[in-house]
């Protein structure tokens, strides 16, 4: 089931929210459990057996780690409860590519259990927690359950990992803490939902009006890769602030996932800002456990690499990806030795530094979300030389033609971009702050604040609403990790 | 604490308002069949079955039953509209622009490919069934034509499409070119809708009648006084209006009658297949018992029957018609390989012709229609407009 959906939005969120504050605080986490469920099986009727068997699975394998933790068996449960889940997902996300790659066997397309990439690392993490002692083990099935299959994080994150909510799920959320998060859930949600549909949404119609044309000149290939971004930007930052955001409504803390990744001025800055979950996901049960930093140069530089050929590939199965990360690596690896260099004679004044790298970050945001965009490394390359001027050429017969429609391409998108670039900024934050700050300065300021918000929320309900009904362009592009 | 109280309440309190209010008023709401601004059928509500469930149709049926069920469906989806024009400062909604008035569809770039296959469909079409006759072509500009260039929206190249069908037709047949374009306007168009006004167009229909050595048995003349008698069917709403999902004033459809018209009955192949013990049989124009309509069919206005009122033009949509007009001047056949826009043009070329033979290869297949046409003798014109000409995979 879409977020961004009519059943969604009117039927099973009211519907949810009604069954899980109705029931008593011990029955909470059932509630969750079968809405889950439902929420699931509505996308996926067939592959919601799959996840029940791996929850069941890994419960079972915990339950023996626990049991045998002192003998070698322990041992080998626990490398099974690691091990089967990513098998799995070896088998539906990357069986196709690995067969094709490395034998030449096209072998019959398997379908992808959507969300697998994303409660497969929850499951992982979880194992791996628990034998090392991080947290307890859950011993009530219905919870660990709740955990896994939670709807508003299942199918496209953020990654939480049971430690994060773990309190919640156990003890029950306060209702003094709710009755303080469930109006920022609200709004939190309804900006996602917003950012999805009224800016990712369009900001992919006008992707695919360009990608259409076939030829375009270097301003309209210019706005694409500005319109990939905002597009997978938006897409994706939306997604995690309505999962946030319906956290908060049921009680939840969720990690956040995207602080501003846009402003960054390095690519590791980036990654600090971008997907922030997967991000620590490999850094706490990959890059760390491989020595991080603290190795040699060259240990460091293949430490590296394999956490970013991982990332590229938790992506998606395709050389696209597996380029896409290796260019993160390879840059992560320059910035570390150019930074080193740099420091011995730092010959720029700071704000001449701060802009260069600011430009720097932006060519690599839009050349890498190109390559990432593309099913193919031949159409990234052609997009990325289109943005150099090559492949531009227009038959002289038909010049003027096309010269006027992607003229009027480029007119008709232009706010929407503009509204997306300004939107992925602090800037809208801060200029709310100093709003709210300004009118609760009056008497019946925080009154007035809050019925602002309500009403906006309400408004960008109304209007995803009227988007939702009369489009059907609403694909979320992160379901198929 | 008692300050996030009532933060609480507001939040709530709206929250069951937007939402759970909805799922009230939704069930409170009569369901409608037919969308009558966007001139379609409204999904049903799906049958829940193993099955379905099974192979996930049950919840995607369900999803555009509920999209088609909104409440508010309209006022919402023209919010949406404003917000796409006055907010995103978008030139279209849906591929839709209106401007000086009008509506018109986006149709951009010329899809070269698409004229050829189309020129390549002719040509098959007069080796296959009439490789002796006269054969004469014409293309109907769609709006874009008059407005899309000169109000800064981007248009195909439409003489390049017009050469290059010339030059590929020419390669391996005869074709005659009938020049409408210049004879129309885009006020010959309703406003509302892609299709051209009847009682605008009977200088189209001399000139093609002329083209093909007819014009002199036309029992109309071009000036104010034509002859015809002029009918009304107000609040015509066009394919149009419901897409772009603005305000717009309804046109008003004006058919012409003359004792030509009355007379001429239609044939169409989908009313005269029969069915039970005879399925696969049809009762051809000529046989007892065949299905013979008006030119005018008026009955499609009635509730249910059509969701486009244009459908009064010889019964809209067909993949076979046969017109008769037995108070012809000429013993004449044509026969019009068409797209929507004949059904308006052909009552004024009743005069000329006593059989009228309407092929739609939309809903057609071409190697089938040698079963129920007789080219033997007739004249035979290709008319399309342009969109069809743009997308000429839709033949079969």
């Amino acid at each position: 089931m879409l977020f961004s959906s009519i059943t969604f939005l009117y039927f099973f969120l009211p519907a949810t929210i009604f069954l899980y504050f109705a029931s008593p605080q011990k029955g909470r986490n059932l509630v969750l459990l079968v809405m889950s469920l439902l929420f699931y099986a509505w996308g996926e009727p067939v592959y919601v057996l799959l996840m029940l068997a791996q929850i069941a699975v890994s419960y079972a394998l915990l339950w023996l780690v626990d049991r045998y933790r002192e003998r070698r068996a322990g041992g080998i449960f626990y490398i099974l409860s690691v091990l089967l889940p990513f098998m799995a997902l070896f088998y539906f996300k990357y069986f196709n590519f690995f067969m094709d790659t490395v034998f030449g066997i096209r072998t019959k397309t398997i379908a992808l259990p959507i969300g697998i990439s994303f409660y497969t690392f929850q499951i992982a993490s979880y194992c791996v927690d628990v034998y090392r002692g991080r947290v307890e083990r859950q011993k009530n099935i219905v919870t660990y359950a709740a955990y896994v299959t939670l709807f508003p994080q299942l199918v496209a994150g953020p990654i939480v990992r049971y430690s994060e909510i773990e309190r919640t799920l156990t003890r029950g959320a306060e209702l003094s803490h709710i009755r303080m998060n469930f109006g920022n859930g609200m709004v939190r949600f309804a900006v996602g939902l917003g950012k999805k549909v009224l800016i990712a949404n369009v900001a992919g119609e006008f992707v695919s009006e360009i990608a259409a044309l076939g030829q375009r000149d270097i301003l309209l290939s210019w706005a694409y890769a500005a319109a990939v971004a905002i597009q997978i930007y938006f897409d994706f930052s939306g997604y995690s602030d309505m999962a946030i955001g319906l956290g908060s409504m049921l009680g939840f803390d969720f990690p956040e996932n995207f602080r501003y990744p846009f402003i960054s001025r390095s690519v590791s800055e980036f990654w600090r800002r971008w997907h922030i979950t997967l991000g620590a996901w490999f850094r706490d049960y990959v890059y760390i456990p491989m020595g991080g930093n603290r190795v040699s140069m060259p240990r460091w530089i293949g430490n590296v690499l394999v956490v970013w050929l991982f990332t590229g590939l938790w992506h998606g199965a395709g050389w696209n990806f597996i380029v896409w990360g290796l260019m993160f690596a390879v840059l992560l690896v320059f910035e570390k030795g150019a930074g080193r260099l740099y420091d011995r004679r730092r010959f720029l004044p700071e704000a001449a530094l701060s802009g260069i790298r600011h430009v720097y970050v932006g060519m690599v945001i839009l050349v890498s979300f190109l390559v990432f965009h593309n099913d193919s490394l031949s159409g990234a390359w052609a997009d990325i030389q289109a943005l150099f001027g090559a492949g531009s050429r227009i038959s002289r017969d038909a010049g003027d033609t096309q010269m006027a429609v992607y003229a009027y391409l480029f007119r008709n998108r232009i706010v929407m971009l503009c509204i997306g670039l300004i939107g992925s900024v602090p800037f809208p934050a801060w200029l709310w702050t100093k709003l709210r700050a300004r009118m609760q300065a009056g008497a019946a300021g925080d009154r007035i604040v809050h019925i602002l918000r309500t009403a906006v929320t309400a408004g960008l309900l109304v209007l995803c609403t009227a988007y939702l009904i009369d489009g059907s362009f609403n694909p979320f592009l992160y379901f198929r990790f | 604490m008692k300050r996030y109280k009532w933060e609480w309440g507001i939040a709530l309190g709206s929250f069951l308002v937007c939402l759970a209010g909805m799922m009230v008023i939704w069930t409170v709401d009569p369901e409608e069949t037919v969308s009558r601004s966007e001139r379609r059928r409204l999904a049903e509500k799906p049958e829940l079955t193993w099955e379905s469930l099974a192979d996930k149709s049950f919840m995607d049926d369900t999803e555009q039953y509920l999209l088609d069920h909104f409440p508010f469906r309209d006022g919402l989806r023209r919010i949406k509209a404003y917000f796409a024009y006055d907010v995103l400062q978008q030139k279209e909604n849906n591929d839709i622009y209106v401007v000086q008035g009008h509506a018109a569809k986006l149709e951009y770039p010329l899809n070269e490919s698409s004229v050829k296959r189309l020129a390549a469909k002719m040509t098959g079409l007069w080796q296959q069934y009439f490789p002796e006759q006269d054969v004469w072509y014409a293309v109907v500009p769609d709006k874009n034509y008059f407005l899309a260039e000169k109000n800064g929206y981007p248009s195909m190249d439409y003489e390049r499409m017009i050469r290059l069908l010339s030059q590929e037709l020419a390669k391996n047949a005869e074709f005659g070119y009938i020049d409408i374009i210049s004879d129309l306007t885009a006020d010959d168009y309703y406003n509302t809708d892609t299709h051209w006004r009847q009682e605008w167009i009977l200088d189209v229909a001399h000139h093609i009648a002329d083209a093909m050595g007819v014009g002199g048995s036309l029992n109309f003349s071009k000036g104010e006084d034509t002859g015809f008698t002029e009918h009304e069917i107000r609040d015509f709403y066009g394919v149009y209006y419901g897409q772009a999902a603005l305000p717009m004033e309804p046109d008003t459809i004006v058919y012409l009658t003359d004792e030509v018209t009355e007379t001429a009955v239609v044939w169409s192949l989908e009313e005269n297949m029969l069915g039970g013990a005879e399925a696969g049989k049809v009762r051809m124009p000529g046989e007892a018992g065949a299905v013979l309509k008006p030119v005018y069919q008026l009955d499609k206005l009635d509730d249910g029957k059509s969701l486009d009122k244009y459908d009064v033009f010889a019964g809209g949509a067909s993949s076979l018609q046969v017109i008769t007009s037995p108070d012809a001047v000429t013993d004449r056949r044509l026969v019009i390989f068409r797209d929507s826009y004949t059904s308006s043009l052909v009552p004024l070329l009743l005069g000329a012709y006593r059989e009228i033979t309407l092929v739609d290869l939309r809903y057609i297949d071409s190697a089938r229609i040698g079963e129920y046409v007789d080219f033997d003798g007739a004249d035979v014109l290709f008319l399309y407009n342009t969109a069809i000409v743009n997308h000429a995979e839709m033949l079969k």
